[in-house]
């Protein structure tokens, strides 16, 4: 019986994607049997993060509307026996999203798989709605900033309130922070909030506090998620954190972001 | 302090009027029988010992336990007995469906909700004895001061944070929250506002007109607060007691926030 992770944030560019990919590649490394499904219908990225954008042939509205089947649009990753990919639609929009039909794909892959992880698009509106409603947990990704601690509280109250569990009674729909793009510099000289300030307003167990890195740009031009990436800062914090996803208790280490090295810097070598 | 202004005129037309919320005490005088003669003996005698204490103060009837008064023509009269007593009737309480059309014919407002709260002044004897009747069972009893048994219908008490885009409503006494409120979200309540964490949105107390409503919390980082429709928004309340344990209330029609000791 699967579990159901939405991965959402209220607004946008914070590295919802980004992560869902890394997430759901670090479970497959670690054994569980996953996949992950894009919401954002019509700006549709996960499929390029993923590395698979040139396979894919039917997608999650062709499946919705029962034009082909799950397991024609389902894609299994190249590198990764345990990883699937179920891509969105680029030609259609978030209205092509029903209740029922989301919630048949569901039940079917809840049989098939360990984890299931909701890409969310950025927004309150009817595609964000879609991907947190059937929810059994919620990562809300936050960049360490004003805006998006703001817009980050708001989603959970919505989880709180617009998502089946909330709606049965059961509660809301129980959420941990995963801290994005942290620039321990930039906190330092107070551009940026740290830790604490954004536990203080958004009051959630913390899941992981990821560094800004420029890895993370590399691995989605490269298409493949940080959490492969061995070497890369942000990769490492990712891996911890989907250990922290799977009831592990690991400390929270605030990992910088990858500068030149000195003898770089003297020898002027260009990254 | 701004009052709240219609946010469709352009600034420099002339706004012909302004509406705002304002609560005034009235005094409610309960009939325990019909509106006869002996009624207003009593009701004489009771003015003659305070002839000042009913003077300009709104009059309510409470037509709870009152009887003789059903068409419209009973409640012409009564009014025009009271008005010529000098007393200012403006309305019925707790009146039947009958009786509320025809005091609304006479001239009269059925009112409802209300709260019970001790009359100022009327030291004297007249002031604030619980009603007397002076003949007989069926006379008129004024109901002043805390006779009447305090209401106190539950207290609204979250202990989750209130989030950003929630609004919260007590509709019926206090609102009481153990942890933050978010920066977008708003309390809204009739009586109290207490907020033991840090208050980031909205705060309105006192919603019905209540003036003596007050807002307590441990952190003021508040966008706006407001009591019975009076308000300030951050930018009023100024950057003195920013993130303080504060107490905010009316004193003299002004919104005043104090530090709490």
């Amino acid at each position: 019986m699967a579990k159901t992770i939405v991965i959402t944030s209220g607004k946008g560019g914070v590295g919802k994607t980004t992560s869902t990919a890394a997430l759901g590649a670090g479970l497959a490394l670690a054994g569980k049997k996953t996949v992950v499904i894009d919401f954002d219908v019509g700006l549709r990225n996960l499929d390029m993060i993923m590395g698979c954008e040139r396979r894919v042939v039917f997608d999650f509205i062709n499946v919705i509307h029962g034009e082909a089947k799950l397991k024609q649009a389902l894609i299994k990753d190249k590198r990764l026996e345990n990883l699937a990919v179920l891509p969105t639609s680029q030609t259609r929009d978030k209205d092509a999203l029903t209740r029922d039909g989301v919630e048949k794909v569901m039940e079917e892959l809840r049989d098939e798989f360990d984890y299931i992880l909701c890409d969310s698009p950025a927004g309150i509106e009817r595609g964000a709605h879609m991907a947190m409603y059937f929810a059994d947990e919620a990562v809300v990704v936050t960049n360490p900033e004003v805006s998006s601690v703001r817009d980050s509280d708001r989603v959970l109250g919505l989880l709180s309130s617009k998502t089946r569990k909330a709606e049965k009674g059961e509660g809301a729909v129980p959420a941990k922070l995963l801290l994005t793009r942290y620039d321990p510099a930039r906190v330092a000289k107070g551009d940026m909030l740290n830790v604490d300030d954004v536990l203080e307003i958004l009051a959630i167990p913390l899941l992981g506090i990821i560094p800004e890195s420029p890895s993370v740009l590399k691995a989605s031009n490269l298409g493949m998620p940080v959490a492969m990436d061995e070497e890369s800062n942000a990769g490492k914090a990712y891996r911890d954190a989907v250990q922290r996803l799977m009831g592990q208790q690991i400390e929270h280490k605030v990992l910088s972001p990858e500068r030149q090295g000195f003898f770089a810097r003297i020898f002027g070598r260009t990254a | 302090m701004a009052r709240p202004e219609p946010q469709s005129v352009a600034p420099t037309s002339v706004v012909p009027f302004q509406i705002r919320g304002r609560s005034f005490t009235a005094v409610v005088l309960e009939l325990t029988g019909a509106a006869d003669a002996a009624f207003y003996a009593a009701l004489d005698a009771k003015l003659s010992q305070a002839p000042h204490f009913f003077s300009n103060a709104p009059f309510v009837i409470d037509l709870d336990r009152a009887s003789g008064l059903a068409r419209s023509g009973d409640f012409t009269g009564l009014v025009r007995e009271l008005r010529s007593r000098r007393l200012s009737i403006v309305g019925v309480q707790n009146g039947t469906m009958e009786q509320n059309t025809a005091a609304l014919t006479a001239g009269l407002i059925p009112l409802q909700g209300g709260r019970d709260i001790a009359l100022a002044g009327g030291t004297d004897s007249g002031g604030t004895d619980a009603g007397e009747a002076a003949s007989g069972d069926r006379a008129a009893t004024a109901i002043a001061g805390q006779a009447e048994p305090e209401h106190r219908q539950g207290t609204l008490v979250l202990t989750e944070p209130v989030r950003s885009g929630q609004r919260v409503f007590a509709d019926s006494g206090d609102l009481v929250v153990v942890a933050s409120v978010g920066s977008g979200a708003e309390l809204i309540a009739v009586g109290n506002i207490h907020v033991y964490g840090s208050l980031r949105g909205r705060a309105l107390a006192g919603v019905n007109g209540d003036l003596s409503a007050r807002i307590f919390c441990a952190s003021l980082e508040a966008e706006l607060i407001a009591i019975a429709g009076l308000y300030k928004t951050s930018d009023d309340i100024g950057g003195t007691h920013l993130k303080q344990r504060v107490q905010a209330y009316l004193r003299d029609e002004a919104l005043v926030v104090e530090p709490l000791k």
